[in-house]
């Protein structure tokens, strides 16, 4: 294809792009321009007021400060139940799908269709009984009550067998004439694969952040809550919280994810490309 | 593959050491909770000492007229959602390939915006998109096409077309991310070949591409069809947890949570259980594809 043909195609592609783009990006806009208004010019149609009058960062100062949520106490919390989350899904998920890809064993057919099922029966279902059940293991308003349980994850054992397929059996064999363990055998494939085990982390990261039902039924004291449920205390129209520190609010709970997909954006995509490919 | 039980007599255990943790949370905080699950549905309603009562609650929802709507609901939604967003993040996917190489991880990352916001935020964001007379659907598009502005939230023609139109907002360009990958990791000879045996883009496409996707389309279809039965989220952000006017956004979640604030507990587990049949012809399905594509 001829350098021209190229260009045209890119920019007449470009130009297709355009609309969803701005489908995509302009209520994100809408939402961060949104924490400097006041309540008056954020009611307002649109399109007159869709940029503030003054940019005050009131708004957002007194978010930081916790006037109306824990703010920073709450942040933590996220920070410490997603990444729990995430390590503790990848160390399980990676060891079982290790066990799935590497040996026959009786029960592995009947264990594997139990993970898919995972996938397709998520915890949200039983999320009543779960809840009752993490109280009398003592963990309620716990963040491991929230923690734990989340752990277990279909969609991960099966990525990781996925993985552990595509190593060299080579590698494996080098590693146990050796004389190793089976278990230092696979800490030895660990670093063939990290790129799978930060793309999943990472995506198991994103699910925690995300999680609102669990949380709402585990935690119940202020400073224990993450950042959903911080979020829709501030939503809550009882509370008479400001548009404008909704809005910083909102934008705030975006950005770690965002920034940590950012990060890991290409990894994430050739790990994924890689896995496909076989 | 060599089985690694041939090696020594004590390596027969060596898979159960690998699975033991992960199938003691897998018992933990999944097998249990679902056995709960499902004694409570055979209870009477409320927690604790609870009445038993076989299976009366199965009995009144085969009765109830919401439990229907909310599993007919579910069922548009979800067909609607997979039909829509698996052909349009295949083309976003093309048009993303064919742009410029070095803008390409930009835009695909603006376009995945969506599925890395939090649910609750994204109620927010709907707000302003289908808010009355003044939302962004009104304003950009149905009123200068010279329509009647749409209630989006309140009118029950609109309300479950508003709702796949939330979750194609949402997840669209995560599964072009998907798709793309994919797509990328397509060998080259395969589409050498191709171009040898001549026949159109068209055909490329068709012989070459989907074939090789179909792994990832199954991905995409399973995670669809999961959000859209089961996870809280979707039905949550838009109205809040009630199924809208006339029950015309009722959605089997919803119902269930709906159930659980009231505390009918027994009820709420009742609905969850209804739907694990439904799942386990999904998940037949999906073997079965499984076993045709390796």
């Amino acid at each position: 294809m001829s350098v021209c043909v190229k260009n045209r195609l890119g920019i007449l592609s470009l130009l297709l792009l355009g609309p969803f783009l701005l489908a995509v990006l302009l209520p994100f806009l809408w939402m961060a321009l949104g924490m400097f208004k006041t309540n008056t010019e954020f009611f307002q149609p649109l399109a007159k007021a869709f940029f503030p009058a003054n940019y005050d960062w009131q708004n957002v100062t007194e978010l930081l400060k916790g006037r109306w949520v824990p703010f920073w106490a709450v942040l933590g919390n996220s920070l410490i139940v997603s990444l729990g989350q995430a390590l503790g899904a990848v160390a399980l998920s990676a060891m079982a799908g290790y066990a799935f890809a590497r040996f026959t064993f009786s029960g592995k057919r009947l264990l594997f269709v139990l993970a898919v099922a995972l996938i397709l029966v998520p915890r949200q279902l039983f999320a009543v009984p779960l809840f009752s059940w993490v109280n009398e293991l003592g963990l309620s308003d716990s963040l491991f009550g929230v923690m734990l349980p989340g752990v277990v994850t279909g969609l991960g054992v099966v990525y990781f067998t996925q993985v552990f397929r595509q190593v060299p059996e080579e590698y494996l064999q080098a590693a146990r004439i050796c004389g190793a363990a089976e278990f230092r055998v696979f800490l030895t494939v660990l670093p063939l694969v990290w790129p799978a085990l930060l793309s999943y982390g990472m995506i198991h990261f994103i699910l925690a952040w995300h999680e609102h039902l669990i949380p709402m039924l585990v935690l119940t004291s202020e400073t224990k809550q993450t950042l959903p449920l911080a979020l829709a205390k501030l939503y809550d129209v009882s509370q008479r919280t400001p548009q404008g520190v909704q809005m910083a609010a909102s934008t705030f709970a975006v950005i770690p994810t965002a920034a940590l997909f950012a990060l890991c954006h290409r990894k994430f995509k050739s790990s994924l490309s890689d896995m496909l490919a076989h | 593959m060599l089985a690694a039980d041939q090696r020594t007599p004590g390596a027969r255990w060596t898979p159960f050491f690998f699975l033991l943790p992960f199938l003691f949370f897998l018992l933990l905080f999944w097998v249990i909770p679902l056995i709960g699950g499902v004694q409570m549905s055979l209870h009477a309603n409320g927690l604790g000492q609870a009445e038993y009562v076989g299976l009366a609650h199965y009995e009144a929802l085969a009765n109830d007229e919401r439990y229907v709507t909310a599993l007919r609901n579910s069922f548009v939604y979800t067909l609607a959602s997979v039909v829509v967003i698996v052909p349009l993040a295949l083309w976003l996917a093309h048009l993303l390939r064919a742009s410029f190489r070095r803008l390409r991880p930009v835009l695909t990352f603006a376009l995945l915006l969506p599925a890395l916001t939090p649910p609750s935020v994204l109620a927010v964001l709907f707000l302003m998109v289908f808010h009355g007379r003044n939302g962004l659907l009104n304003q950009l598009f149905v009123m200068p096409l010279s329509f009647e502005p749409v209630n989006w939230l309140k009118d029950p023609n609109f309300i479950l077309s508003g709702l796949v139109l939330q979750t194609v907002w949402r997840w669209t360009g995560f599964m072009t991310f998907f798709i793309l990958a994919g797509m990328e990791g397509i060998p080259r000879v395969y589409y050498e070949a191709a171009r040898l045996a001549t026949g159109s883009r068209w055909q490329h496409f068709w012989h070459v591409t989907l074939p090789q996707l179909r792994p990832v389309l199954l991905f995409v279809a399973v995670y669809l069809v999961v959000d859209g039965f089961s996870l809280f989220s979707g039905a949550f952000v838009l109205l809040g947890g009630s199924g809208g006017t006339a029950d015309a956004g009722l959605l089997t979640v919803t119902y269930v949570f709906q159930k659980m604030r009231f505390f009918e507990y027994g009820t709420a587990s009742a609905i969850s259980i209804s739907l694990l049949p439904l799942m386990i012809f999904a998940l037949s399905g999906l073997l079965f594809l499984r076993r045709r594509t390796a």
